[in-house]
């Protein structure tokens, strides 16, 4: 699969800070990728470059084969769907989608019918329709989210950036435009670069995922990957489902404030030394019971748990104070009551333990 | 002191406020109404009758009393406000169109065109009329004091528009571009409906400060007289009450203008709702 874009030693500060240190990219045609980065970590900024509204310092973009480092945003054919939407308040929802093909520099559409006709296939591709003469102001968060994409989308730019498109809507509306999002993707054929700050929403949409992390690209993988083999701590902390120690390498094992905690395999380098745990991997067990030749076990604290429907996670306190998190999915097991301020034997396999070093 | 005590205390401020800002207004008003040519600009009314309006439209026999000169200072004035409104509009959306990105300088350039309206006219005006007798450039309403009357009206529609600026989401233009739309479409096209209502207030004031400046064009005017100082000069022989009658007329058509405004200022407002009941209809 040939490349659209392409970034190369990509640079961009705001004063003193590094909003973008050095960003390497190159995303596949024809592709969803996602892009997860805690905030703060440049993926507005990124996407702002990729478009053309901010100028890096230093470093070369280039866009389905050409260098577009000083090409202005409107001559890039790169859409963007804004957080908030931005659509066009003094314009209807019908004249807001037919905007970009009326007005843009190159090969605007003047044939009325030919205007209509893409419009109303626009409209109905997104599911608008009935709703052509409504004010933007006259229609719901999820229905925005439409006019926005549609008014992007209409223009075939061959590629689209999405930013946060989702955070602006509640849980249940994210879940179905989630699957409308590939789906629409799916059929107009062009990349969509979608930032997020959720794990979830990034391993679900993706099928390319991308971490930022502290203004550098961290990984680039298919969600499965990301998940199972995360390349650094800092990824293993987004995905927010991996127990972090912090420690050092040391003969049988990895040394922690737990005690030396086994593994097996060749740890994976990374700046900082880690060794991580998956919250689902983690059996529960009474203190004192005997630990398997392949397994690793460590004490705490019951704290609380929280139900959340498909699986139950549950909270120990580590004798040095950190928090512990356990994940069990109720399908496999029935929830088990656990007394607080008594202590449990925590246990998992070496070969699910993950060190970096 | 209680709530009510308070409340009975702001009213009558504000009742007196009211009194002292129309009060003058009011009395002008009446005075009008004044019979003539024999009657003059005091009280008691002698009799009611619309004797000076007809006089200033020239519909009276002959009489002592010289018509007003004003049908041309009327005309002046009215092609100087129009010309000043339009330029300084242009000049304040501009600059404020500017300021929307930190330039080098861009403070000083702020002060400098703020000047504009802080400095005494009177001094702006006498130095025009020195740098123009200097530099051998006739004084005429529509040059030198044309230039004054920007400077002047500039700086209001220049404040006017930087608030607008303000409280723009410029997410709209970017979206724009991003949708292959050139800058300047975008501006005609995106932020030009977007700030209209700012433009509507910034051509009032541009309107209403030059159809009245006074003082700025006393100096810069040269021989042709403006409105205000055509009414002026008048004032100097003798007052009689066919100026109220005027100013009746010119406070009346200030109310139009503002009315004008007020029914553009709705119409853009309301542009989004109509299409709303057009859709639940």
């Amino acid at each position: 699969m040939s490349a659209v874009l392409q970034l190369s030693n990509v640079v961009k500060t705001y004063g003193d800070l590094r909003a973008l240190d050095g960003i390497e990219l190159s995303l596949p045609e024809d592709s969803y990728v996602s892009l997860l980065g805690p905030s703060g970590s440049g993926k507005t900024t990124l996407l702002r470059v990729i478009a053309g509204f901010e100028q890096p310092e230093s470093g070369a973009i280039r866009f389905s084969g050409k260098d577009v480092s000083n090409t202005p945003p409107h001559e890039r054919n790169i859409g963007f769907v804004f957080q908030n939407f931005a659509l066009f308040p003094h314009l209807s929802v019908y004249d807001n989608i037919a905007f970009g093909l009326v007005n843009r520099a190159v090969d605007p559409v003047t044939d009325m019918k030919l205007l209509d006709r893409k419009v109303r296939d626009m409209i109905s591709l997104v599911g608008l329709a009935g709703l052509e003469g409504r004010a933007t102001t006259q229609i719901s968060g999820g229905q925005k989210q439409r006019v926005a994409l549609a008014r992007t989308l209409v223009t075939e730019p061959q590629m689209v950036l999405l930013d946060e498109p989702l955070g602006a809507l509640d849980a249940n509306l994210r879940a179905r435009m989630r699957s409308e999002l590939r789906m629409i993707r799916e059929r107009c054929g062009v990349t969509f670069l979608h930032v997020t700050g959720s794990e979830t929403e990034a391993l679900a949409m993706g099928d390319t995922v991308l971490v930022l992390d502290r203004a550098r690209i961290a990984q680039q993988g298919d969600s499965d990957t990301i998940y199972n083999r995360p390349c650094s701590p800092a990824v293993a902390r987004f995905l927010n489902c991996y127990n972090l120690f912090s420690g050092k390498m040391a003969d049988g094992g990895f040394a922690t404030a737990q005690g030396l905690l086994g593994f097996q395999g060749h740890p994976q380098r990374a700046a900082d030394p880690a060794y991580a745990i998956r919250y689902d991997r983690v059996d529960i067990r009474p203190a004192g019971a005997a630990a398997t030749a392949d397994e690793v076990q460590i004490e705490g604290t019951f704290i609380a748990s929280e139900y959340t429907g498909s699986a139950v996670n549950a909270f120990f306190s580590l004798d040095d104070g950190k928090v512990f998190e356990v994940e069990a999915h109720l399908s496999h097991r029935a929830p088990e009551n656990y007394e607080p301020h008594r202590r449990y034997a925590l246990a998992w396999k070496r070969e699910d333990a993950l060190v970096f070093a | 002191m209680n709530a009510s005590g308070i409340k009975f205390g702001l009213g009558v401020y504000t009742t007196l406020f009211l009194v002292f800002l129309y009060g003058p207004l009011v009395v002008l008003a009446i005075l009008s109404f004044q019979t003539g040519p024999e009657g003059g600009p005091q009280f008691p009314i002698i009799e009611w009758s619309t004797y000076w309006y007809k006089h200033l439209f020239g519909l009276t026999p002959p009489s002592r009393i010289a018509p007003l000169p004003i049908d041309q200072g009327l005309g002046r004035s009215m092609l100087l406000a129009m010309m000043t409104m339009v330029v300084s509009t242009i000049l304040g959306v501009t600059a404020a169109q500017a300021f929307r990105r930190k330039f080098t300088g861009s403070g000083v350039v702020f002060y400098l065109i703020v000047l504009g309206m802080m400095v005494p006219g009177v001094l702006v005006g006498l130095g025009m009329a020195l740098v123009a007798n200097t530099l051998g450039i006739e004084r005429h309403w529509w040059g030198t004091a044309f230039v004054l009357h920007v400077v002047y009206t500039f700086p209001f529609a220049f404040l006017v528009m930087l608030a607008i600026f303000n409280r723009f989401d410029s997410s709209v233009e970017e979206a724009s571009w991003s949708l292959g739309v050139s800058p300047a479409r975008t501006f005609r096209k995106v932020t030009f409906p977007l700030i209209f209502p700012g433009v509507l207030s910034a051509m009032l004031f541009a309107f209403t400060l030059s159809y009245d400046e006074f003082s700025r064009t006393l100096f810069a005017s040269g021989r042709d007289l403006t409105l205000p100082l055509a009414i002026y000069g008048t004032f100097s022989v003798e007052v009689h009450p066919n100026v109220f009658a005027f100013g009746v007329l010119t406070t009346l058509f200030s109310f139009a203008l503002l009315s004008v405004y007020a029914v553009l200022m709705g119409l853009s407002v309301r542009r989004a709702k109509r299409i709303a009941v057009q859709e639940e209809a």
